[in-house]
Protein backbone atom coordinates (compact mmCIF):
# COMPACT_ATOMS: atom_id res chain seq x y z
CA UNK A 1 0.00 0.00 0.00
CA UNK A 2 1.43 3.10 -1.28
CA UNK A 3 -0.88 6.06 0.31
CA UNK A 4 0.56 7.29 3.01
CA UNK A 5 4.59 6.79 3.76
CA UNK A 6 5.88 7.03 7.18
CA UNK A 7 3.52 9.81 8.55
CA UNK A 8 0.00 9.35 9.29
CA UNK A 9 -0.95 13.51 8.14
CA UNK A 10 -0.38 15.90 5.75
CA UNK A 11 1.28 18.42 8.65
CA UNK A 12 4.42 15.95 8.86
CA UNK A 13 5.03 16.35 4.81
CA UNK A 14 4.78 19.97 4.58
CA UNK A 15 5.76 21.52 7.80
CA UNK A 16 9.76 20.85 7.15
CA UNK A 17 12.47 21.65 4.69
CA UNK A 18 13.38 17.93 4.22
CA UNK A 19 16.81 19.23 2.44
CA UNK A 20 17.98 20.79 5.46
CA UNK A 21 17.86 21.58 9.02
CA UNK A 22 15.78 24.94 9.71
CA UNK A 23 16.66 27.52 12.16
CA UNK A 24 13.54 26.48 14.80
CA UNK A 25 14.88 23.03 14.81
CA UNK A 26 18.86 24.57 14.98
CA UNK A 27 18.01 26.59 17.50
CA UNK A 28 16.03 23.64 20.02
CA UNK A 29 19.17 22.00 19.06
CA UNK A 30 20.98 23.98 20.80
CA UNK A 31 18.46 24.57 23.66
CA UNK A 32 15.94 26.97 23.20
CA UNK A 33 12.92 25.53 24.84
CA UNK A 34 10.63 27.81 23.25
CA UNK A 35 12.00 26.81 19.45
CA UNK A 36 10.98 22.90 21.20
CA UNK A 37 7.84 24.33 21.91
CA UNK A 38 7.20 25.65 18.95
CA UNK A 39 7.86 22.22 17.36
CA UNK A 40 5.83 20.52 19.74
CA UNK A 41 3.18 22.39 18.49
CA UNK A 42 3.69 21.52 15.34
CA UNK A 43 3.63 17.92 15.50
CA UNK A 44 2.36 17.02 18.37
CA UNK A 45 -1.00 16.11 16.70
CA UNK A 46 0.55 13.69 14.25
CA UNK A 47 2.58 11.60 17.10
CA UNK A 48 -0.88 11.68 19.02
CA UNK A 49 -2.69 9.94 15.86
CA UNK A 50 0.42 7.62 15.64
CA UNK A 51 0.05 6.68 19.34
CA UNK A 52 -3.30 6.93 19.35
CA UNK A 53 -4.14 4.05 16.93
CA UNK A 54 -0.71 1.87 18.32
CA UNK A 55 -2.24 2.03 21.54
CA UNK A 56 -6.26 2.09 21.38
CA UNK A 57 -6.24 4.38 24.76
CA UNK A 58 -6.22 8.13 24.72
CA UNK A 59 -5.06 8.18 27.79
CA UNK A 60 -1.74 6.06 27.19
CA UNK A 61 -1.46 7.66 23.79
CA UNK A 62 -1.26 11.38 26.11
CA UNK A 63 1.39 9.58 28.07
CA UNK A 64 3.34 8.66 25.18
CA UNK A 65 3.00 11.90 23.11
CA UNK A 66 5.13 13.47 26.48
CA UNK A 67 7.59 10.50 26.49
CA UNK A 68 8.18 10.83 22.67
CA UNK A 69 9.09 14.50 22.44
CA UNK A 70 11.25 14.37 26.35
CA UNK A 71 13.22 11.44 24.25
CA UNK A 72 13.00 13.61 20.79
CA UNK A 73 14.11 16.91 23.09
CA UNK A 74 17.76 14.25 24.30
CA UNK A 75 18.51 13.09 20.58
CA UNK A 76 17.65 16.39 18.36
CA UNK A 77 21.34 17.08 18.12
CA UNK A 78 21.33 13.74 16.54
CA UNK A 79 18.79 14.95 13.98
CA UNK A 80 21.05 15.82 10.53
CA UNK A 81 17.84 16.55 8.73
CA UNK A 82 18.80 13.70 6.38
CA UNK A 83 15.13 13.34 6.06
CA UNK A 84 11.77 15.95 7.44
CA UNK A 85 11.93 15.64 11.09
CA UNK A 86 8.18 15.00 11.08
CA UNK A 87 9.76 11.93 9.41
CA UNK A 88 12.65 11.56 12.51
CA UNK A 89 10.20 12.16 15.01
CA UNK A 90 7.71 9.85 13.65
CA UNK A 91 10.12 7.08 13.95
CA UNK A 92 11.44 7.91 17.17
CA UNK A 93 7.48 7.76 18.21
CA UNK A 94 7.23 3.93 16.53
CA UNK A 95 9.90 3.04 18.76
CA UNK A 96 8.76 4.74 22.01
CA UNK A 97 5.84 2.71 21.67
CA UNK A 98 7.27 -0.67 20.69
CA UNK A 99 9.84 0.27 23.80
CA UNK A 100 6.12 0.71 25.37
CA UNK A 101 4.56 -2.89 23.67
CA UNK A 102 7.68 -4.59 25.19
CA UNK A 103 7.48 -3.42 28.36
CA UNK A 104 4.79 -5.54 29.13
CA UNK A 105 5.05 -9.33 29.29
CA UNK A 106 1.87 -10.06 27.81
CA UNK A 107 1.48 -7.88 25.22
CA UNK A 108 5.30 -9.07 24.03
CA UNK A 109 3.82 -12.13 23.83
CA UNK A 110 1.69 -11.85 21.46
CA UNK A 111 3.58 -9.38 19.20
CA UNK A 112 6.01 -12.42 18.96
CA UNK A 113 3.73 -15.17 18.62
CA UNK A 114 0.58 -14.20 17.13
CA UNK A 115 -2.26 -13.14 18.59
CA UNK A 116 -4.81 -14.62 21.39
CA UNK A 117 -6.49 -18.07 20.87
CA UNK A 118 -9.79 -16.65 20.44
CA UNK A 119 -8.59 -13.41 17.22
CA UNK A 120 -9.68 -14.09 14.21
CA UNK A 121 -13.28 -16.19 15.01
CA UNK A 122 -16.36 -14.61 14.71
CA UNK A 123 -17.10 -14.42 18.07
CA UNK A 124 -13.84 -12.85 19.46
CA UNK A 125 -14.60 -9.79 16.86
CA UNK A 126 -17.80 -7.39 17.95
CA UNK A 127 -19.95 -6.39 15.05
CA UNK A 128 -19.50 -2.76 15.15
CA UNK A 129 -22.52 -0.29 13.93
CA UNK A 130 -21.48 0.79 10.50
CA UNK A 131 -21.15 4.34 11.79
CA UNK A 132 -18.56 3.78 13.99
CA UNK A 133 -15.14 4.29 12.41
CA UNK A 134 -12.11 2.31 11.85
CA UNK A 135 -10.19 3.76 14.66
CA UNK A 136 -13.09 2.47 16.97
CA UNK A 137 -12.54 -0.95 15.12
CA UNK A 138 -9.00 -0.59 15.80
CA UNK A 139 -9.68 -0.79 19.84
CA UNK A 140 -11.07 -4.63 19.44
CA UNK A 141 -7.50 -5.97 17.67
CA UNK A 142 -5.23 -7.65 19.88
CA UNK A 143 -2.17 -5.04 20.19
CA UNK A 144 0.37 -7.04 18.07
CA UNK A 145 -1.81 -7.18 15.54
CA UNK A 146 -2.98 -3.93 15.64
CA UNK A 147 0.98 -2.83 16.08
CA UNK A 148 1.18 -4.37 12.98
CA UNK A 149 -2.06 -3.18 10.82
CA UNK A 150 -1.23 0.50 11.80
CA UNK A 151 2.47 0.46 10.63
CA UNK A 152 2.27 -1.50 7.68
CA UNK A 153 -1.43 0.20 6.06
CA UNK A 154 -1.91 3.32 8.04
CA UNK A 155 1.95 4.12 8.21
CA UNK A 156 3.46 2.57 5.30
CA UNK A 157 6.06 0.72 6.46
CA UNK A 158 7.20 -2.48 4.90
CA UNK A 159 7.21 -5.87 6.33
CA UNK A 160 10.71 -6.29 6.36
CA UNK A 161 10.75 -2.76 8.51
CA UNK A 162 8.47 -3.92 10.54
CA UNK A 163 10.02 -6.55 11.05
CA UNK A 164 13.56 -5.02 12.23
CA UNK A 165 11.53 -2.56 14.90
CA UNK A 166 9.05 -5.25 16.29
CA UNK A 167 11.67 -8.01 15.94
CA UNK A 168 9.08 -10.47 14.40
CA UNK A 169 9.50 -12.68 11.26
CA UNK A 170 7.88 -10.73 8.01
CA UNK A 171 6.31 -13.84 7.31
CA UNK A 172 4.83 -13.37 10.73
CA UNK A 173 3.99 -9.72 10.31
CA UNK A 174 2.06 -10.31 7.43
CA UNK A 175 -0.16 -13.00 8.68
CA UNK A 176 -0.91 -10.70 11.79
CA UNK A 177 -1.26 -8.17 8.81
CA UNK A 178 -3.87 -10.36 7.15
CA UNK A 179 -5.92 -11.26 10.00
CA UNK A 180 -6.03 -7.78 11.65
CA UNK A 181 -7.27 -6.94 8.12
CA UNK A 182 -10.11 -9.77 8.14
CA UNK A 183 -11.05 -9.14 11.38
CA UNK A 184 -11.46 -5.65 10.38
CA UNK A 185 -13.46 -6.41 7.48
CA UNK A 186 -16.25 -8.12 9.92
CA UNK A 187 -16.64 -5.05 12.51
CA UNK A 188 -16.77 -2.83 9.81
CA UNK A 189 -18.68 -4.42 7.20
CA UNK A 190 -19.98 -7.65 9.04
CA UNK B 1 0.32 -18.63 -9.97
CA UNK B 2 -3.23 -18.31 -10.27
CA UNK B 3 -5.48 -20.47 -12.60
CA UNK B 4 -9.05 -20.31 -13.53
CA UNK B 5 -10.26 -23.37 -11.86
CA UNK B 6 -8.17 -22.83 -8.21
CA UNK B 7 -9.25 -20.05 -5.91
CA UNK B 8 -6.60 -17.26 -5.01
CA UNK B 9 -4.66 -17.87 -2.02
CA UNK B 10 -5.27 -15.42 0.68
CA UNK B 11 -1.49 -14.17 -0.06
CA UNK B 12 -3.04 -13.31 -3.53
CA UNK B 13 -6.29 -11.92 -2.03
CA UNK B 14 -4.17 -9.86 0.15
CA UNK B 15 -1.63 -8.36 -2.50
CA UNK B 16 -4.20 -7.62 -4.74
CA UNK B 17 -6.36 -5.52 -2.19
CA UNK B 18 -3.18 -3.52 -1.55
CA UNK B 19 -1.55 -3.57 -4.65
CA UNK B 20 1.55 -4.65 -3.57
CA UNK B 21 1.46 -7.64 -6.80
CA UNK B 22 3.87 -7.80 -9.67
CA UNK B 23 2.21 -6.92 -12.90
CA UNK B 24 2.10 -10.36 -14.07
CA UNK B 25 0.72 -11.54 -10.92
CA UNK B 26 -1.87 -8.79 -11.09
CA UNK B 27 -3.15 -10.16 -14.65
CA UNK B 28 -3.24 -13.48 -13.79
CA UNK B 29 -5.18 -12.55 -10.83
CA UNK B 30 -7.61 -10.01 -12.88
CA UNK B 31 -8.34 -12.88 -14.94
CA UNK B 32 -9.32 -15.30 -12.30
CA UNK B 33 -11.39 -12.76 -10.57
CA UNK B 34 -13.47 -12.06 -13.92
CA UNK B 35 -14.29 -15.69 -13.70
CA UNK B 36 -15.20 -16.01 -9.82
CA UNK B 37 -17.85 -14.21 -8.16
CA UNK B 38 -16.55 -15.72 -4.67
CA UNK B 39 -12.90 -14.61 -4.98
CA UNK B 40 -13.56 -11.30 -6.20
CA UNK B 41 -16.57 -10.20 -3.66
CA UNK B 42 -13.96 -11.35 -1.08
CA UNK B 43 -11.31 -8.96 -2.72
CA UNK B 44 -13.96 -6.12 -3.29
CA UNK B 45 -13.99 -6.35 0.65
CA UNK B 46 -11.01 -6.14 1.16
CA UNK B 47 -10.45 -3.37 -1.32
CA UNK B 48 -13.04 -1.13 0.46
CA UNK B 49 -11.27 -1.40 3.84
CA UNK B 50 -8.35 -0.24 2.43
CA UNK B 51 -10.04 2.43 0.62
CA UNK B 52 -11.75 2.91 3.81
CA UNK B 53 -8.23 3.11 5.62
CA UNK B 54 -6.65 5.50 3.17
CA UNK B 55 -9.43 8.10 3.56
CA UNK B 56 -10.07 8.13 7.10
CA UNK B 57 -8.97 11.23 9.27
CA UNK B 58 -6.30 11.00 12.13
CA UNK B 59 -7.83 10.65 15.62
CA UNK B 60 -7.78 13.53 17.30
CA UNK B 61 -7.20 13.81 21.09
CA UNK B 62 -10.62 15.16 22.92
CA UNK B 63 -8.39 17.04 25.57
CA UNK B 64 -6.01 19.66 23.69
CA UNK B 65 -2.61 18.53 23.56
CA UNK B 66 -1.55 21.99 24.39
CA UNK B 67 -1.89 20.51 28.07
CA UNK B 68 0.88 18.57 27.76
CA UNK B 69 3.53 21.39 27.31
CA UNK B 70 3.97 21.80 30.89
CA UNK B 71 5.02 18.57 32.06
CA UNK B 72 7.07 18.03 28.82
CA UNK B 73 8.72 21.44 29.41
CA UNK B 74 9.39 19.93 33.39
CA UNK B 75 10.65 16.83 32.68
CA UNK B 76 13.19 18.27 29.67
CA UNK B 77 14.20 20.75 32.52
CA UNK B 78 14.43 18.25 34.69
CA UNK B 79 16.84 16.23 32.87
CA UNK B 80 18.80 19.23 32.24
CA UNK B 81 19.18 19.29 35.78
CA UNK B 82 20.23 15.08 36.27
CA UNK B 83 22.55 15.42 33.28
CA UNK B 84 24.65 18.29 35.11
CA UNK B 85 28.15 15.91 36.47
CA UNK B 86 27.73 15.40 40.22
CA UNK B 87 30.99 17.01 40.93
CA UNK B 88 30.72 19.98 38.81
CA UNK B 89 34.32 21.51 40.17
CA UNK B 90 34.34 24.22 37.92
CA UNK B 91 31.34 25.51 39.62
CA UNK B 92 32.23 25.20 43.48
CA UNK B 93 35.98 26.73 42.55
CA UNK B 94 34.10 30.15 41.86
CA UNK B 95 33.64 32.77 44.62
CA UNK B 96 30.91 32.65 46.70
CA UNK B 97 29.88 35.78 45.77
CA UNK B 98 30.20 35.80 42.12
CA UNK B 99 29.59 32.09 41.58
CA UNK B 100 26.22 32.03 40.17
CA UNK B 101 26.12 35.46 38.63
CA UNK B 102 29.09 34.99 35.98
CA UNK B 103 27.69 33.23 33.35
CA UNK B 104 23.65 32.62 33.94
CA UNK B 105 21.63 33.64 31.02
CA UNK B 106 18.52 31.52 32.29
CA UNK B 107 16.34 29.14 33.51
CA UNK B 108 19.18 26.37 32.58
CA UNK B 109 21.61 28.21 34.45
CA UNK B 110 20.00 28.90 37.43
CA UNK B 111 18.73 25.06 37.59
CA UNK B 112 21.73 23.39 36.72
CA UNK B 113 24.24 25.94 39.06
CA UNK B 114 21.37 25.28 41.87
CA UNK B 115 21.72 21.62 42.13
CA UNK B 116 25.75 21.74 41.63
CA UNK B 117 25.70 23.87 44.78
CA UNK B 118 23.42 21.51 46.29
CA UNK B 119 25.05 18.33 46.04
CA UNK B 120 26.42 17.47 49.34
CA UNK B 121 24.71 19.99 51.23
CA UNK B 122 22.59 20.02 54.16
CA UNK B 123 18.75 20.18 52.65
CA UNK B 124 16.39 22.55 53.42
CA UNK B 125 13.58 22.06 56.07
CA UNK B 126 11.24 19.24 55.33
CA UNK B 127 13.31 18.35 52.49
CA UNK B 128 12.65 14.89 51.62
CA UNK B 129 14.33 13.89 48.42
CA UNK B 130 18.02 14.85 48.64
CA UNK B 131 19.67 16.05 45.46
CA UNK B 132 21.32 13.25 44.57
CA UNK B 133 17.93 11.18 44.86
CA UNK B 134 15.85 13.22 42.72
CA UNK B 135 15.87 11.17 39.70
CA UNK B 136 14.46 8.51 41.52
CA UNK B 137 12.91 9.33 44.63
CA UNK B 138 10.10 6.88 45.85
CA UNK B 139 6.85 7.54 46.49
CA UNK B 140 6.80 7.94 50.06
CA UNK B 141 9.15 10.75 49.96
CA UNK B 142 7.06 12.62 47.41
CA UNK B 143 3.89 13.04 49.54
CA UNK B 144 6.12 14.59 51.95
CA UNK B 145 8.21 16.85 49.41
CA UNK B 146 4.22 18.15 48.50
CA UNK B 147 3.98 18.48 52.41
CA UNK B 148 7.52 20.52 52.64
CA UNK B 149 6.41 23.17 49.93
CA UNK B 150 4.57 25.32 52.48
CA UNK B 151 8.23 24.93 54.86
CA UNK B 152 10.06 25.78 51.65
CA UNK B 153 7.91 29.14 50.96
CA UNK B 154 8.44 30.04 54.84
CA UNK B 155 11.98 29.75 54.80
CA UNK B 156 12.27 31.96 51.47
CA UNK B 157 10.22 34.65 52.30
CA UNK B 158 13.02 34.65 56.18
CA UNK B 159 15.63 34.90 53.54
CA UNK B 160 14.60 37.67 51.30
CA UNK B 161 13.59 39.62 54.42
CA UNK B 162 16.82 39.24 55.75
CA UNK B 163 18.63 39.80 52.10
CA UNK B 164 16.12 43.25 52.07
CA UNK B 165 18.19 44.46 55.27
CA UNK B 166 21.34 43.84 53.31
CA UNK B 167 20.55 45.18 50.03
CA UNK B 168 22.13 48.15 50.05
CA UNK B 169 25.53 46.17 50.45
CA UNK B 170 25.01 44.53 47.23
CA UNK B 171 26.63 46.13 44.61
CA UNK B 172 24.10 46.85 41.96
CA UNK B 173 24.99 44.46 39.19
CA UNK B 174 24.31 42.03 41.98
CA UNK B 175 21.36 43.14 43.07
CA UNK B 176 19.81 42.99 39.49
CA UNK B 177 21.49 39.70 38.53
CA UNK B 178 19.68 38.20 42.05
CA UNK B 179 16.24 39.91 41.01
CA UNK B 180 16.41 38.50 37.58
CA UNK B 181 17.43 34.93 38.87
CA UNK B 182 14.64 34.98 41.53
CA UNK B 183 11.98 36.04 39.21
CA UNK B 184 12.89 33.02 36.69
CA UNK B 185 12.67 30.52 39.22
CA UNK B 186 9.62 32.14 40.55
CA UNK B 187 8.37 31.62 37.39
CA UNK B 188 9.37 28.17 36.98
CA UNK B 189 7.68 27.07 40.70
CA UNK B 190 4.47 29.14 39.46
CA UNK B 191 4.62 27.12 36.34
CA UNK B 192 4.79 24.20 38.13
CA UNK B 193 2.70 24.12 40.76
CA UNK B 194 0.31 24.86 37.96
CA UNK B 195 1.21 21.69 36.16
CA UNK B 196 1.14 19.86 39.55
CA UNK B 197 -2.17 21.02 40.47
CA UNK B 198 -3.43 19.20 36.42
CA UNK B 199 -1.81 16.31 37.26
CA UNK B 200 -1.33 15.67 40.65
CA UNK B 201 -0.13 12.39 40.10
CA UNK B 202 3.07 13.06 37.97
CA UNK B 203 5.55 11.98 40.49
CA UNK B 204 8.62 13.22 37.85
CA UNK B 205 6.51 16.61 38.27
CA UNK B 206 6.51 16.54 42.25
CA UNK B 207 10.14 16.60 42.56
CA UNK B 208 11.12 19.14 40.23
CA UNK B 209 9.07 21.40 41.60
CA UNK B 210 10.61 20.42 45.27
CA UNK B 211 14.41 20.59 43.42
CA UNK B 212 13.15 24.38 42.31
CA UNK B 213 12.07 25.37 45.86
CA UNK B 214 15.34 23.81 47.37
CA UNK B 215 17.24 26.17 44.47
CA UNK B 216 15.40 28.87 45.00
CA UNK B 217 16.42 28.56 49.08
CA UNK B 218 19.99 27.85 48.57
CA UNK B 219 20.11 31.03 46.04
CA UNK B 220 18.52 32.88 48.61
CA UNK B 221 21.47 31.49 51.44
CA UNK B 222 24.47 32.49 49.20
CA UNK B 223 23.74 35.62 48.77
CA UNK B 224 22.39 36.33 52.31
CA UNK B 225 25.95 34.35 53.37
CA UNK B 226 28.25 36.42 50.40
CA UNK B 227 26.89 39.87 51.48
Amino acid sequence: MSARVHGSTDVIATTDDAGGIDDVVRRAQRGDVEAFESLYRTHAAAIYALCRRMTGDEGESRDLVQDVFVRAWERLTSFRGQSSLGTWLHRLGVNVVLERIRSTKRDAARLIEGDDSTFGSHSSAPAIDASIDLDAALVHLPRGARTVFVLHDIEGYSHDEIALMTGIAAGTARAQLWRARRALMRMLDP
Amino acid sequence: MTSLETHLTEDERQSFADDTMSPEQRASAEAHLAACRSCADDVARLTTLMTRIRETPAPSPTVALDDLWPTIRARIEQSKVVSLPADAPAVRRLSPRVWWFGSIGGVAAAVLIGMAVMRGRPTGPGDAVGPGTTPNAGEPSLIAVVDSAHAYEQEARILLDKLELRRAMLRPETAEALAHDLHVVDVAIAELKEAVARDPNNPALRRLLATSYRQKVDLLKRVSNAS
